[in-house]
């Protein structure tokens, strides 16, 4: 319960940092607001115009008073407003946030479907042809480039099969969910493969250390089932580092998966914030870095907490 | 010396040790300019040309050979490899081993610092620092150092905390050792294991990452390429050449999965839990 | 992972593929996409392609350019110079009216040319109208300007977006970057940014009934993906950047590759503020070492034309006459060495990472052929902005990049290569003959007179190599077979699509 609230008391210093990084950190990129919006053109302005523009895009201040600005609205809950949407940045975040959170659940779904069961089989099969067939499966899977694994996808199935899903719109999954999943299927397949990949490594490696722990010989020595020493005794322990690994890489795609929404061309978070950072609309690549970040860290504190719930040592020593 | 003949007896350490050690001979033989022809000239009437006798694997748009082309690149992307975890590793252990050893204050900074890097979405982490310092090796090897440095704090700090209250390092500061002869002796020597199976698999990554900022137009600058870029490049161009992009696809992932097989390796012989397991 | 598993993972994913794109689709909706959106609505202050690309559609201007460069009707009927070329004078189209059934009146165009004049607006294409001192609206239909000094150019350059004409009330409300209230072919329904957009045929345009209802508009910023998804029927028209990837179009059976060929040009500058661009033999030299033709034939797989300064059709000169445009490597190198520099120099090239597609491209066959008079040059490949910003404060030696053309040569470059220029900052150079030749093209009448003004400007200006004009690109549209009717625009412009029909 300690540590819970020592990590809570955390988040807002962390966030903090984060913000204070990211605000600097766009700043020093050369170039601005003005010159994304006009490019070469920003030349024939004349300084009463420039003078303008830096007004409209907050420009004109310093930026420390900027950021005080920034971090006081924050505090009232207001992330400010997107030059490029022209909608408070809350707003154009949460119209985003739906495909990203659904494209990262699908692609764990896939990853532990296809994962979990790889792994233990793998781990039961150690050292035999299907286990080495598995594990370099695994690592070409996880060896693969996200972009050539999805530019291949597009290829083959319209240059093969004529069909391809749906791009540029979202089809929300309340709205359709049949043209949702269509939409999402082939992207949350293309980082599923990688991430599969990576579970199955890991349940296999944690599933041969539990296979060799004293319990499960003793359970197999007392003549309990094969299956039944392996699902019930070793597999809940083997979990862990699962959790592990899919709430670390959960957290990462809860960031947006800038390549893959690029490919598919998915109005999702990550290429947003690209986008943002393009077009130098710094009040909202400041509000998604925050967001992402705040994400990541809750992610993060349940991946902890389910350790707990899974780990009975632990709990106890809690 | 043992740890290599290890390395050799274990079937995976075998293939991956193999698949690292012929892409160092490429690498070198890239360097020192032992390419079939000059991976930077041009050549006008031999563009876009398949694999062929001249040709081992096709040119590109410039006609220029892509064998050679691959060489340098996997030069290229090694060092960039190479620099970035070396960086991160180092960096990453002293100020896991400071936090460790300081605990308290200095940890608690430490560690809040690392968990705003973590926090911060690595692509746009390594996007900002190349968007800010511009492109080229330097910056990539920066960027992904930067990624990188947070995980090896983490590693390091973590067994370094529990072996400094062991009953060993008690004893030698009661016969008097210096902070740092504990630190480097005592403390660094028994975490080498995890930190070698983390630098191999790190570097699996950067190879990886370093293809995503490339794709993002990111990377080395041309006319050198590093296999990323030559990946990058070639996505406009899939269908008129696929060589292309098979060519570098094959190149990245070979070498990923060789420093995967290693790491898996490494791991399993400097690890005493998993070679019981095994036994 | 096995492989029957996989198999029917796969079937299963192409039936539920299958499935949205029987979905029925409204007959008269077009499906377009391009890989960039536009940034922002406002016709006056909005200068990137892509959004001028989507303003053309919405917004008019007084006059537009047709096919051939040539100004034609728009919401004015007829126009005349008056007073010596120092009074302009439109009649409204009585029709023009507003997507919300305003007509459009003179009282509108004063406003909108007053907001566009007014600095506070903010719009960086005010400089092209500078001559204007005032502007009369003796009846709802007519409008006269009136000009401070004879502006024959300024004709054209109202041909642009730039001077679209906004609603009067729009501008006191303050509400035309976020209402989009135009006289165009079509109103625009909804917009999310960076990801689509949705505009439907205006009723009250005067143009008449436009081919489709509705087009919808979806950003895919993969251009793979765009031949992808015209492969699939999932979209009927694309508008593509890279002629990597358009010249794959016409090999896909049912889609076709509409080429028009651009007046917008492709150039290295080269900064003859810094040393040895100093030199004008040094300029020269890199003018006689570069091979025009290798550049385009490599970069942009021949698509285009080698071009000298002027681009536009009417008054460009045959690049076989201008300064070394054939390749003279003898020269070149004779040059350096009387410049001082016969054993070549280092210097840096910026270009901007896929703007245009070909930058990285033309710099890389740039870098080969300067070689071989000696010159190092390091290629240093940058983020968009980053490149602008860098552009502006003309840091670098040399820069690749692709300028916008105009109709008339004085519009084009006289922000560059006259002494009030405002981008002279940029172009770092001008002399005394490229001043008054510009300056006597833009009072100059009569057509014949100026052609002959704007021929010597274009030889001087090859000779004289501040920068080395490289080529003219192609602009791509690709469509499915049933699309029909739609003609390009050596500007680039979409507004074609109001004309475009589907086949059934």
């Amino acid at each position: 319960m300690n540590t819970l609230i020592r990590r809570l008391a955390a988040f807002p210093l962390v966030l903090l940092g984060v913000s204070s990084l990211v605000f600097v950190a766009i700043r020093l990129v050369p170039g601005d607001a003005i010159t994304a919006m006009l490019g070469t053109q920003a030349g024939l302005l004349t300084p009463a115009q420039k003078a303008a523009l830096a007004a409209y895009f907050g420009l004109d201040r310093p930026w420390i008073a900027q950021y005080w600005h920034w971090l006081r609205a924050l505090l009232h809950g207001d992330l400010g407003i997107s030059v490029t949407y022209g909608k408070p940045v809350l707003e154009v975040i949460l119209q985003r946030f739906p495909l990203t959170l659904e494209l990262a659940l699908l692609s764990m779904a896939i990853a532990l479907v296809i994962g979990v069961p790889a792994g233990v089989y793998a781990a039961t099969h150690a050292e035999r042809r299907s286990d080495l067939v598995l594990r370099i499966g695994a690592m070409i899977g996880q060896s693969t480039p996200s972009f050539v694994f999805g530019l291949v996808i597009i290829y083959v199935l319209s240059a093969g099969f004529g069909v391809l899903p749906a791009m540029g719109t979202f089809t929300p999954l309340l709205k359709d969910p049949l043209a949702n999943l269509g939409q999402l299927i082939l992207p949350a397949l293309t980082l599923g493969a990688a991430f599969a990949a990576a579970v199955t490594r890991i349940a296999r490696s944690a599933m041969l250390d539990v296979l060799s722990e004293d319990y499960v010989r003793t359970a197999r020595s007392r003549g309990v089932p094969a299956r039944g020493v392996i699902w019930r005794h070793a597999l809940p322990n083997a979990l862990i580092p699962v959790v592990t690994v899919s709430g670390i890489e959960f957290g990462y795609l809860l960031g947006g998966a800038v390549i893959v929404e690029q490919l598919f061309a998915l109005p999702g978070l990550g290429r947003m914030v690209l986008d943002a950072i393009l077009q130098r609309d710094y009040a909202l690549v400041q509000g998604t870095v925050l967001f992402i970040a705040f994400n990541f860290m809750v992610v993060n504190l349940l991946v902890d907490l389910t350790y707990v719930w899974l780990d009975p040592r632990i709990r106890a020593r809690g | 010396m043992s740890l290599l003949k290890a390395l050799f007896r274990h079937p995976s350490g075998r293939i991956g040790a193999t698949i690292v050690l012929v892409y160092l001979l490429l690498a070198a033989m890239g360097w020192i300019g032992l390419t079939p022809h000059d991976p930077l000239a041009q050549n006008r009437i031999a563009r876009l040309q398949p694999p062929s006798a001249r040709y081992w694997l096709g040119t590109d748009l410039f006609g220029r050979d892509v064998a050679s082309r691959l060489m340098t690149g996997i030069g290229q992307s090694f060092l960039i490899a190479f620099l970035s975890v070396a960086v991160a590793a180092s960096v990453g252990t002293v100020l896991g081993l400071v936090a460790a050893w300081f605990e308290r204050f200095w940890d608690g900074i430490l560690m809040r610092s690392m968990d705003i890097l973590l926090a911060f979405p690595a692509i746009l982490l390594a996007m900002l620092v190349v968007a800010v310092l511009g492109p080229g090796t330097w910056t990539s090897v920066l960027a992904i150092a930067f990624v990188y440095m947070p995980i090896f704090t983490r590693v390091v700090r973590g067994p370094a905390l529990s072996l400094k209250n062991r009953e060993f390092v008690d004893a030698a500061r009661t016969f008097g050792s210096s902070t740092g002869y504990i630190v480097t002796r005592h403390l660094l020597l028994n975490i080498v294991a995890p930190l070698t199976v983390q630098v191999t698999l790190a570097l699996a990554w950067a190879l990886l990452t370093e293809a995503g900022l490339s794709f993002l137009g990111l990377g080395t600058q041309p006319p050198a390429a590093s296999l990323g870029v030559m990946l990058s490049d070639s996505r406009n161009l899939m269908e008129m050449a696929p060589w292309l992009m098979i060519c570098p696809a094959i190149a990245i992932m070979g070498g990923i999965l060789g420093f995967n097989l290693l790491g898996d390796a490494l791991r399993d012989i400097l690890d005493p839990k998993t070679r019981v397991a095994r036994a | 992972m096995s492989t029957t598993k996989k198999g029917l993972s796969t079937l299963a994913l192409a039936a539920l593929l299958a499935i949205p794109a029987i979905a029925p689709v409204h007959a008269d909706t077009l499906k377009m996409a391009w890989s960039q959106d536009a940034t922002g609505l406002d016709p006056q202050k909005q200068t990137a392609f892509s959004s001028i690309r989507l303003l053309e559609l919405i917004y008019e201007p007084l006059v537009r350019l047709d096919a051939k460069l040539e100004v034609v009707p728009a919401i004015a009927k007829s126009w005349a110079f008056g007073d010596g070329g120092k009074s302009l004078t439109f009649h409204l189209d009585p029709k023009a009216s507003f997507s919300n059934g305003e007509a459009v009146t003179s009282s509108d165009v004063k406003a909108s040319f007053e907001r566009l004049l007014d600095e506070k607006t903010a719009a960086a294409a005010r400089s092209n109208y500078l001559s204007i001192a005032s502007i009369e609206t003796p009846d709802p239909e007519t409008v006269i300007f009136k000009l401070s000094q004879p502006d024959v150019p300024i004709l054209a350059a109202m041909a642009s977006v730039n001077a679209a004409i906004l609603p009067a009330s729009a501008i006191k409300d303050g509400s035309v970057g976020t209402k989009a209230i135009g006289s165009g072919p079509f109103m625009l329904k909804s917009w999310d940014p960076n990801a689509s957009e949705v505009l439907v045929a205006n009723p009250h345009w005067a143009g008449g009934k436009t081919g489709v209802d509705q087009i919808d508009i979806s950003v895919l910023p993969d251009e793979t993906a765009i031949v992808a998804a015209l492969r699939t029927g999932k979209i009927d028209f694309a508008l593509l950047n890279d002629p990597l990837v358009a010249t794959m179009v016409p090999k896909v059976s049912g889609l076709k590759l509409v080429r028009t060929p651009s007046i917008s040009y492709n150039v290295l500058q080269l900064n003859p503020s810094r040393k040895p661009m100093t030199e004008l033999k040094v300029r020269q030299a890199i003018s006689c070492a570069i091979d025009r033709k290798a550049v385009l034939d490599t970069a942009a797989l021949g698509e285009g034309k080698v071009t000298g300064p002027i681009t536009a059709p009417a008054y460009a000169t045959d690049p076989s006459k201008l300064f070394c445009y054939k390749p003279d490597l003898a020269k070149a190198k004779e040059l350096m060495k009387e410049a001082g520099y016969a054993k070549g120099f280092t210097a840096t090239v910026i270009a901007a990472t896929g703007e245009p597609a070909t930058a990285e491209a033309e710099a890389q066959v740039i870098q080969s052929e300067l070689k071989k008079i000696g010159i190092k040059l390091d290629i240093k490949m940058m983020q968009l902005n980053v490149y602008v910003d860098a552009w502006l404060k003309a840091d670098f030696d040399m820069a690749v990049a692709l300028n916008g053309g105009r109709p008339d040569p004085y519009t084009m470059y006289n922000r560059y290569f006259t002494k009030t220029g405002n981008l002279l900052k940029v172009s770092n150079y001008t002399d005394n003959e490229l001043d008054s030749l510009l300056n006597q093209g833009r009072v100059e009448t009569d057509p014949a007179k100026r052609k002959a003004i704007f021929a010597k400007f274009d030889l001087h200006l090859a000779e004289m190599a501040p920068w080395i004009w490289l080529f003219t690109p192609d602009t791509y549209v690709a469509e499915r077979s049933d699309v029909q009717g739609f003609v390009g625009s050596p500007m680039g412009s979409l507004f074609g699509l109001s004309a475009v029909t589907l086949k059934k």
